[in-house]
């Protein structure tokens, strides 16, 4: 988000968030059919489909006008492209990865955090052979060296995952272990004969899933697992050719209730878990039976929790990072012309 | 085989040998040629690859110390020798530097050889290199003095081989370790400059067996690969430079001559092989073009041969070919055959000694004719003496007793006289008729030539004894006839022919005075009609076969000695020849050999030399 004159700010997004993003600034709320209804506090002024967009104010929006006058939003900037307008000054606000956060720091980058509300996990694909083998699921699982990967891929942004919720959501994911054991693996694998050979997939456009398939698979090689990574293009009919695959599920709610019936409902289909209802209103005693339980079978073997991490530009003011389901607040935030104001990162 | 077929062929084998000998031994030294310039060829690009190979070692090394002398490096590894130093912001920094200085294995690694961050292999982080760590009799490896080695490697891709070189930066006690390397595969090979018709080959020998995945050329996997597992397996128990050919398919010209040069690593263990293949394409096509101007030159060069030999044998053998008619014509009785001589040489010296030769015979043959001439003059003044003392004696005595009687005047004059006038015109008709037989001997006509068959000529004669042969109170004589049916006619005098062979029949009627066998058979061979008349009579001895011809001998008390001689005559004048086997009590056989067509005058065979020089 870059300042076009003293009232404009420009942002910088992905193309798939962005749009939703959009939405919900020229949006109040949606109705139940999908159509949107009531005005947001922004209104498209411009809008060529992947580049760029432009919001400017409502002036009649019922919440109150917001601070900006307008937002530039520029669409398809890769990560290091965004980065380095942001060193410059050339926008104000733009999702970085988030392993990119501690360097940008280090750079005096002002970097924002939410807390870590995206799941990366392995799912077995449902219907593959090496997929239906449970010793073969539970192999993988006890060799992935979760916290190296937190600390060097992702640069220590993030946690160790071993349950489906994090533990400043639920509270007992640290009853779920995160901890690798490849002489247990290697006991596991070695049952196995004849020993197949396990693709693993990622996005082929994600240089994060990348690192972490990489490294998965250097891991489970370590415990003698025979896997190969492969990326895996955008195209839906390509996800059924690996034998697990890596998948990001955001949370749905900060609630651990909501968040958990969302995880279970996407993930039912793509690894094949038992979709069971979960008790509304549920105890934590509940939530966490259900976690385990979904658990079990190792079909969904979580590797990590990252944040959403955005850089700022030293004017950006009353910026505070959204929370799980939660949208940009850029109607909130104001610019400081005056200047300069201290590296922040935003931890709401 | 005539003498000019025998030379034509001595001359053809001795081209064919000549141009066979020269066509293999131009094969043979193109083909030697060949291999030394393919030798040459790719001993140089393994020479070349040899130098890069070094170069690139050298190269890999200044990359490696001079990562490790930037001043990042440095600075990184003062901040991994804090304690609370955190290795894990440094994950990423081996793929940019890898990038800058161009190296496909880049990796920085702790003082305890857990890899920090690395280029090939981003995933490997934490985990331990423990090779750098070692130590050699107690002391750490002084990777300078290492310098480039060759190394297997674990890339993302999977496992390869790299040039690699180690570097080190200390501070304090700690060591921070810079790993660099330049894989080998596809991308070194098409670095190599290689001449045309050549390839190079680069086996990476990750697995203890041979694995066609492995082999590659400048562009990747090749085809065909099994193909190089006997070399490949060969290199991994000798680990020596090799030679060995590879046929594609049966075409000489796919083949290939490959080169192996063994590229080992630190505990020279065999990490890959090079091959440098030489295509024999080229030098097939070549061979085959010259073996194909040589087959051509050799085929023209045999036409021209067998025409040229065909042409010199003639012109070798015309000479003696004429000297062998003319001897043929001497042969055959004409001793006046001359050979005319131009040139030199031993085969103008032989035509000149065949002249002097024939002159010499005809001078001899005239000395004798001479001589035999006076002998039979001598023969005949004495045959002649003889005959007519016979008739003289009593003339002389009758004239003597008729001179006595008229004399003494007796009354018996007129008887005497009567008896002697009787007694010598009785001797006086004996004289004439020993002059009539000497007169009709020197009347023998000269032959008038016509068509004959002598079958029916011995047939006529036959008839004409026949009275004879079973006469009352002779002891019987049994003609046989063997007379061939297919007797060609021959040119001949039927009347003298008809006497000569009435002779024959008549000596042999004389010989068998007890009777026997008269055996008469005709034949024909080679241009001649042969008469054989065979008795069964007392035989002859060898003194009397010699002279049996000669006039006025005779072996018979009564007999006048011409009849032979007549027949001798009769043949020679037709030009054919007599001759005559006995055996004394078995029997005498006369052979008698007549040309169809008689010589009618003397040849003259001219003889042309080419003058030999020595």
């Amino acid at each position: 988000m870059s300042a076009l004159d003293s009232s404009t700010v420009a942002a910088n997004a992905e193309e798939a968030s962005a749009k939703a993003q959009i939405e919900s600034l020229i949006y109040d709320h949606r109705n139940a059919d999908g159509t949107f209804a009531d005005p947001g506090p922004f209104r498209l002024a411009e809008w060529e489909p992947g580049k760029h967009a432009t919001l400017a104010a409502n002036d009649d929006y019922p919440g109150g006008r917001p601070f900006v006058d307008a937002i530039e939003i520029q669409m398809g900037r890769g990560a290091k492209e965004r980065l380095v307008d942001l060193e410059v000054n050339k926008i104000d606000f733009a999702e970085i990865p988030a392993e990119q956060s501690r360097r940008a720091a280090e750079r005096g980058m002002r970097v924002s955090a939410s807390q870590p509300d995206e799941l990366v996990a392995l799912v077995f694909v449902p219907g593959r052979p090496a997929a239906a083998i449970g010793r073969i699921r539970e192999a993988v699982a006890d060799s992935i060296d979760r916290e190296a990967i937190v600390n060097f891929i992702l640069q220590k942004e993030g946690e160790a995952a071993g349950g489906l919720l994090p533990q400043w959501s639920s509270g007992t994911a640290f009853l779920f272990s995160t901890s690798r054991d490849v002489q247990h693996a290697k006991e596991l694998w070695s049952q196995i004969a004849p020993s197949p050979r396990i693709s693993l997939g990622y996005d082929s456009t994600d240089p994060q899933e990348q690192s972490i398939a990489e490294r998965v698979a250097v891991n489970a090689r370590e415990a003698g697992i025979t896997m190969a990574v492969e990326p895996i293009p955008a195209a839906a009919s390509e996800r059924g050719k690996t034998d697990a695959r890596l998948i990001r599920l955001a949370m749905a709610s900060r609630l651990p209730r909501t968040a958990l019936a969302n995880l279970a409902e996407v993930l039912s289909p793509l690894a094949g878990v038992e979709d069971d209802p979960l008790p509304d209103p549920a105890t934590p005693e509940q939530i966490y039976d259900y976690e385990k339980s979904m658990m079990g079978s190792f079909s969904v073997v979580p590797i990590a929790w990252v944040p959403q991490v955005y850089g700022l530009s030293a004017r950006v003011r009353d910026w505070k990072a959204p929370g799980p389901g939660e949208n940009w607040p850029l109607a909130d935030v104001w610019l400081d012309s005056l200047g300069e104001a201290g590296n922040e990162k935003a931890n709401p | 085989m005539t003498f000019r077929t025998k030379l034509f062929w001595i001359f053809t084998l001795t081209l064919f040998l000549s141009v066979g000998l020269i066509a293999a031994g131009v094969t043979v030294v193109a083909r030697k040629a060949f291999d030394e310039s393919n030798t040459e060829h790719t001993d140089a690009l393994v020479q070349q690859f040899k130098r890069e190979y070094d170069q690139r070692g050298q190269e890999v090394f200044r990359r490696v110390r001079g990562i490790a002398e930037a001043e990042a490096t440095v600075r990184m590894a003062i901040d991994l020798a804090r304690p609370s130093a955190d290795p894990s912001i440094y994950v990423d920094d081996a793929r940019g530097v890898s990038q800058s200085y161009h190296l496909d294995v880049m990796d920085f690694v702790g003082t305890n050889g857990t890899i920090i961050s690395s280029a090939e292999n981003h995933a490997k982080f934490g985990y331990k290199m423990d090779w750098l760590t070692q130590q050699v009799d107690g002391k750490p490896i002084d990777w300078v003095e290492q310098g480039s080695f060759l190394m297997k490697i674990d890339t993302q891709d999977g496992p390869g081989v790299a040039l690699m070189a180690v570097s080190t930066v200390r501070v304090g006690d700690r060591d921070l370790y810079i790993v660099g390397g330049e894989e080998l595969g596809k991308e070194f090979l098409g670095s190599l400059g290689l001449p045309a018709g050549m390839r190079a080959l680069l086996y990476l020998n990750l697995d203890p067996a041979f694995q066609a995945a492995n082999l590659m050329d400048g562009k990747g996997p090749i085809d065909e690969a099994q193909r190089f597992a006997p070399i490949i397996e060969k290199e991994q128990q000798d680990q020596a430079e090799l030679k060995e050919d590879i046929n594609w398919t049966s075409n000489p010209a796919s083949a290939e001559v490959f080169h192996t040069l063994p590229l080992s690593g630190r505990h020279n263990e065999l990490l890959a092989v090079l091959l440098v293949g030489s295509s024999q394409r080229e030098v097939v096509i070549l061979e085959r073009r010259i073996l194909g101007l040589a087959i051509g030159v050799a085929v023209a060069g045999v036409l021209i041969g067998l025409l040229l030999s065909w042409w010199g044998a003639a012109r070798v053998t015309r000479p003696i070919r004429k000297l062998a008619d003319a001897a043929r014509e001497v042969s055959a009785g004409n001793w006046n055959t001359h050979v005319s001589v131009k040139g030199g040489g031993e085969v103008g010296q032989l035509a000149r000694a065949f002249n002097q030769m024939t002159q010499q015979l005809v001078e001899q043959r005239e000395k004798l004719v001479q001589a035999e001439r006076v002998a039979a003059w001598r023969e005949v003044a004495r045959r002649l003496a003889h005959e007519m003392k016979n008739p003289l004696f009593p003339l002389q005595t009758t004239v003597e007793n008729l001179q006595r009687a008229k004399e003494s005047h007796s009354g018996q004059f007129e008887e005497v006289f009567r008896e002697s006038t009787s007694i010598m015109l009785t001797e006086i008709e004996n004289m004439k008729a020993i002059v009539g037989r000497f007169s009709d001997f020197a009347k023998m006509p000269q032959p008038e030539l016509g068509t004959v068959n002598l079958n029916e000529v011995v047939r006529n004669v036959v008839k004409l004894f026949e009275a004879q042969f079973g006469a009352v109170g002779r002891p019987p004589i049994t003609p046989e006839l063997h007379l061939e049916e297919e007797l060609p006619t021959i040119q001949a005098d039927p009347a003298l022919l008809h006497r000569a062979v009435e002779n024959l029949v008549l000596n042999a009627m004389d010989a068998m005075p007890a009777g026997g066998v008269l055996m008469m058979r005709t034949t024909h061979e080679n241009g001649h009609v042969d008469l054989e008349v065979s008795d069964t009579g007392t035989g002859l001895t060898p003194e009397e076969c010699d002279r049996l011809f000669t006039p006025y001998y005779t072996t018979k008390q009564h007999g006048t000695g011409l009849g032979l001689a007549i027949v001798q005559s009769v043949v020679s004048d037709h030009g054919g020849r007599i001759s005559v086997e006995s055996e004394t009590g078995v029997g005498t056989s006369f052979h008698v050999e007549l040309p169809q067509n008689p010589p009618r005058k003397p040849q003259v065979f001219p003889m042309v030399f080419e003058k030999q020089d020595a």
